[in-house]
């Protein structure tokens, strides 16, 4: 009984390894035909795309990303015969509210949006208003398999929200403080530090006027080191007293508005105007949401060369941008070979140059090959540039819900005041 | 009458779709949204936003501060050159401000006058000690005073082209040498004879003035304040906003400015009436205000300074445009750059033309076509005074923009007509074919009929009287009209990006997109390119109208 137990048991685990080779087998062999499938899907995808016209509604503020752009355009234009149109949108809400005047006429074919740039709150505010493309292109084009999303798992969940697929990574970005040596000896490391140095050098500092990304994302840093419990912001903003969460940031704020340029009366518009203040001397220290940001104003002749770069030391805040497609739009199959040609390793390693827009990547080194991570590594530096370990952590983004929040309590205290 | 009944409807029809578009959603109906009820929260909403009673107050006391200044300025210049007949030597000097874009001589005024603007940097360091930019209040100060100044520079050429244009169907010479003879000085014999005549014919460009000054947004973003801005930008922002339910408040914003627009006309008209009652009283007592030559001397040299201030402030603007497009580096306070080049225009260059070619065709299209219109009214119109329903076709410049291109954009993509350059060339002809009808209406109607009469006698038929007299006669104010429809066409701003679908790129979408940004050297390229585009047109209508004139030269004198 035993042995023949025994027998049955051999012969059980043989089975069973069988079994599981079978599977693995079949797995692999079902997924090598999957993800054939997807390429001859994409190679159909591609061929649609013939011919197609792409008007990608990007914000156009920066000539540096502009003439990035017009390279993917020429890219597309040489390989796939695309052409692409680049909308330069002066708030990437400008096309949203398009897409909903699109939507509310009724146009639900033709759309005037291709590929729209975009992430947190005007990607929360599309999905949940159901003006994208609801399947999961995104996870099926050829170039996503570069991506790990267990490193960077922002590029799934875009401010805490699920993408299922419905946006493409596209690149990265870290909150990063620039100053200009010639003022400051130090950099203050922390936002009470920061705050110090604003009241012992009055109209020095100031920050992009919210509802700008980047000053409410400043905002967020600030209310990331002063609150007692950080991590009430990854959840939905009902959930907690708003009044509460917000007191220190309002403490911080009040403290420091009468220092700032202009007495905390007058802000900039956005971060390259104020990039362009830490140019003129106007202002001693900025922050921007690109770590090659100040190399890149030092090359363009915007920034002085004394001006470098610092982080927080508690770490600073950090999120993924994507490319979405709306549901309307007119040249899907030509948005997506757009999109793909946008995370593949030839578009990334170009975008990642600080020469060119030194705008970091999504990609995972280990899943390129040898001789593109080379590529990577071999990039230029500029003088202001930080090292990816000296960038430190970075903090998670908020859920999206606080955004409009701070925005309205912002407004409520120091509009019209 | 069917053919006036087409050009009518041709430019009320987007205007009270538009408007219909804005007022419905300001009462809380957007079905797209899933709000199908009415409700007045809306209106809460709007009211209840930070510093709305500043925006509107500021957006109100700039438009009225600034039309005030153009036109009292405008009446004393025309008041103090008019007779000497050496108001055409000014106008040339100060027309060719008519033909620059609004946003050009607003970013003109923020790098000249910012505390890093040229400015400074032509007094620092030697004058003021600065090796930095100061943390000084201006531009954008809380008053919005770089804006008036600004609004004032564009506004007072065209008042002085309207008031000229006025003044040559008056028989003003006769009426001020019977004043002087009377005894009355300059000005009394101006204030009491001509300027009641003036003022009457004046209101209508006086109030599409005052209305764009309501809802001007270009020149607004870049010069006012922005805690809180002016109420025209934070309509467009509202619009922009990701969160949805702006759209709504952006919606009360509208009709709320339809609303400020009209308050400002009636407080200007009450205005108005007031002075012309204590003309009257001044008149009655036969007022004559006796001054030393040399004080009436010196009020009429400060008026000529600050009537020539906003516009020198301009040229210097301009200039420093021009500068920061030729400048690859122009670190502060440098008076001028440290490295010029070519660097912004060779990076820009792609775009330039794209949006160049754009402002090109829409302009000269959309012209065009209103010229023609215009011509084809005028003939079908007998009598030789300007109707009520003429008065009509001026609607699109009457209500404020915002409050009704919204609308139009969604009746636009609902009749899939959005982005077309048909659309945008329709859309722009709306607010072209106003000027034009301004600008030639009255030389039109000055026509002497007895041309025509002597060659029908001569046995031309009604076609070849049209074109080989009538047309000739009248080229020089064709010209001139067509040439400020171009300018009209190319300073457009909302109108381009809500009726184009933001897909269309213009000189003038360029410059406000860059106007926020860090590259001042691409700013200035656009800039420059916009006063180059207008310029340009004007020489070539000025050109053809010396061509044409040449043959004649001797008969003028």
């Amino acid at each position: 009984m035993k042995r023949k137990q025994n027998n049955c048991s051999i012969g059980g685990r043989i089975h069973q390894y069988l079994s599981l080779i079978a599977l693995i087998i079949s797995v692999s062999v079902i997924s090598l035909y999957q993800s054939q499938a997807n390429a001859d899907d994409f190679e159909t995808t591609i061929t649609n795309a013939k011919g197609q016209t792409v008007y990608f509604n990007a914000w156009g503020g920066s000539p540096a990303i502009n003439q990035y752009i017009a390279w993917v355009g020429q890219r597309m234009a040489d390989e796939y015969d695309i052409t692409l149109t680049h909308v330069k949108l002066s708030a990437t809400s400008d096309a949203v509210s398009r897409i909903l005047a699109e939507k509310t006429s009724g146009k639900l074919t033709g759309g005037s949006v291709d590929l729209i740039w975009i992430n947190g709150e005007n990607f929360a505010a599309m999905k949940s208003y159901g003006l994208l493309q609801s399947d999961d292109w995104a996870y099926h084009l050829p170039s996503f398999i570069y991506t790990d999303a267990d490193l960077l798992p922002g590029i799934k969940t875009d401010f805490g929200i699920p993408t299922d697929g419905q946006e493409a990574p596209w690149g990265r970005a870290q909150l990063v403080f620039g100053y200009d040596t010639a003022y400051v000896n130090t950099p203050p490391r922390s936002a009470d530090q920061l705050a110090q140095w604003i009241i012992a050098n009055p109209g020095r500092f100031s920050y992009p006027k919210p509802p700008d990304f980047t000053g409410v994302s400043f905002l967020k840093q600030i209310l990331l080191e002063t609150s007692p419990n950080p991590h009430m912001f990854l959840e939905p903003a009902d959930q907690t007293d708003q009044n509460m969460a917000l007191a220190t940031l309002w403490k911080w704020l009040d403290q420091t508005h009468p220092y700032m340029r202009k007495a905390g009366r007058h802000f900039p518009a956005n971060y390259t105007a104020m990039i362009q203040m830490l140019g003129d001397g106007e202002l001693a220290i900025a922050f921007a949401f690109n770590p090659t940001e100040f190399s890149n104003g030092i090359a363009q002749g915007i920034l002085p060369n004394t001006i470098r770069s610092y982080v927080h030391d508690s770490g600073t805040l950090g999120n993924v941008h994507f490319v979405a497609i709306p549901f309307n739009a007119n040249s899907t199959a030509a948005a997506k070979v757009v999109a793909n040609f946008l995370l593949s390793p030839e578009a990334q390693l170009h975008k990642a140059n600080s020469d060119i827009w030194g705008d970091p990547t999504v990609l995972a080194m280990h899943k390129l090959p040898p001789d593109t991570q080379y590529a990577f590594a071999a990039l230029p530096k500029g003088v202001a540039t930080l090292n990816e370990g000296d960038l430190g952590k970075t903090l998670p983004e908020f859920h999206p819900s606080w955004v409009s929040v701070i925005e309205q309590q912002w407004a409520k205290r120091y509009i019209g005041q | 009458m069917s053919i006036r009944a087409v050009i009518l409807v041709l430019c009320l029809a987007p205007t009270t779709a538009g408007l219909i578009g804005a007022l419905v959603p300001a009462t809380g109906w957007f079905a797209p949204l899933g709000r199908s009820d009415f409700s007045i929260q809306p209106v809460m909403m709007f009211f209840d936003q930070p510093g709305i009673w500043s925006s509107i107050w500021l957006s109100g006391f700039t438009a009225i501060t600034a039309t005030l200044l153009s036109y009292v300025l405008a009446m004393f210049l025309l008041a103090s050159i008019y007779r000497n007949g050496r108001s055409g030597v000014l106008f040339r000097l100060i027309s060719p401000l008519l033909s620059v874009p609004h946003i050009t001589v607003a970013v003109g005024f923020l790098f000249l006058l910012q505390p890093s603007g040229w400015l400074i940097r032509l007094l620092s360091p030697w004058l003021t000690g600065w090796d930095r930019p100061p943390d000084l209040y201006i531009i954008p100060d809380d008053l919005g005073i770089g804006l008036i100044i600004a609004l004032t520079a564009k506004e007072l050429p065209f008042l002085m082209l309207m008031g000229l244009s006025a003044l040559s169907q008056m028989k003003v010479n006769d009426t001020l040498d019977q004043a002087s003879s009377l005894g009355y000085g300059t000005y009394s014999a101006w204030l009491y004879t001509v300027q009641p005549q003036l003022s009457g014919r004046m209101r209508l460009a006086v109030l599409i003035v005052l209305i764009f000054s309501v809802s001007v947004v270009d020149m607004a973003l870049v010069l006012a304040p922005s805690v809180p801005s002016p109420l025209a930008p934070r309509i467009l922002e509202w619009f922009r906003d990701a969160d949805l339910d702006f759209q709504f408040i952006a919606a009360v914003g509208a009709v709320a400015q339809l609303f400020l627009s009209l308050l400002c006309c009636v407080i200007w008209l009450l205005c108005g009436r007031m002075m012309h009652r204590l003309i009257r009283v001044l008149i009655y007592h036969g007022l004559r205000p006796r001054v030393p030559a040399w004080v009436s001397q010196s009020i009429k040299l400060a008026v000529f300074f600050v009537a020539l201030l906003p516009c020198f402030l301009s040229v210097l603007g301009l200039m420093s445009v021009t500068i920061w497009g030729f400048a690859d580096i122009w670190r502060f306070p440098a008076p001028l750059p440290d490295e010029w080049g070519f660097r912004a225009w060779i990076s820009s260059a792609d775009n330039m033309i794209v949006a160049g070619t754009n402002s090109l065709i829409i302009g000269l299209a959309s012209s065009c076509l209103a010229v023609c219109l215009v011509i084809i009214w005028l003939e079908q119109t007998a009598s030789r005074r300007q109707s009520t329903i003429e008065s009509w076709l001026y609607i699109p410049l009457l209500v404020p923009q915002a409050s009704f291109l919204f609308g139009l954009q969604i009746v636009l993509i609902w009749l899939r007509l959005d982005g077309l350059y048909i659309t945008l060339i329709w859309v722009h002809m709306l607010f072209v074919l106003p000027y034009v009808m301004l600008s030639l209406s009255g030389s039109w109607r000055q026509f002497d009929q007895r041309y025509t009469e002597l060659s029908a006698t001569l046995g031309s038929s009604q076609m070849k009287q049209f074109f080989r007299v009538k047309l000739p006669i009248l080229l020089t104010p064709i010209m001139t009209a067509f040439a400020i429809g171009f300018a009209v066409s190319c300073a457009l701003y909302l109108p381009t990006i809500f009726a184009s679908n933001g897909r269309m790129i213009t000189l003038t979408t360029e410059a406000v997109t860059l106007a926020t940004s860090a590259s001042r050297q691409a700013l200035g390229v656009a800039s420059f390119l916009q006063m180059i585009l207008p310029l340009f047109v004007f020489l070539c209508c000025d050109a053809i109208i010396r061509l044409r004139l040449k043959p004649f030269r001797y008969f003028r004198h």
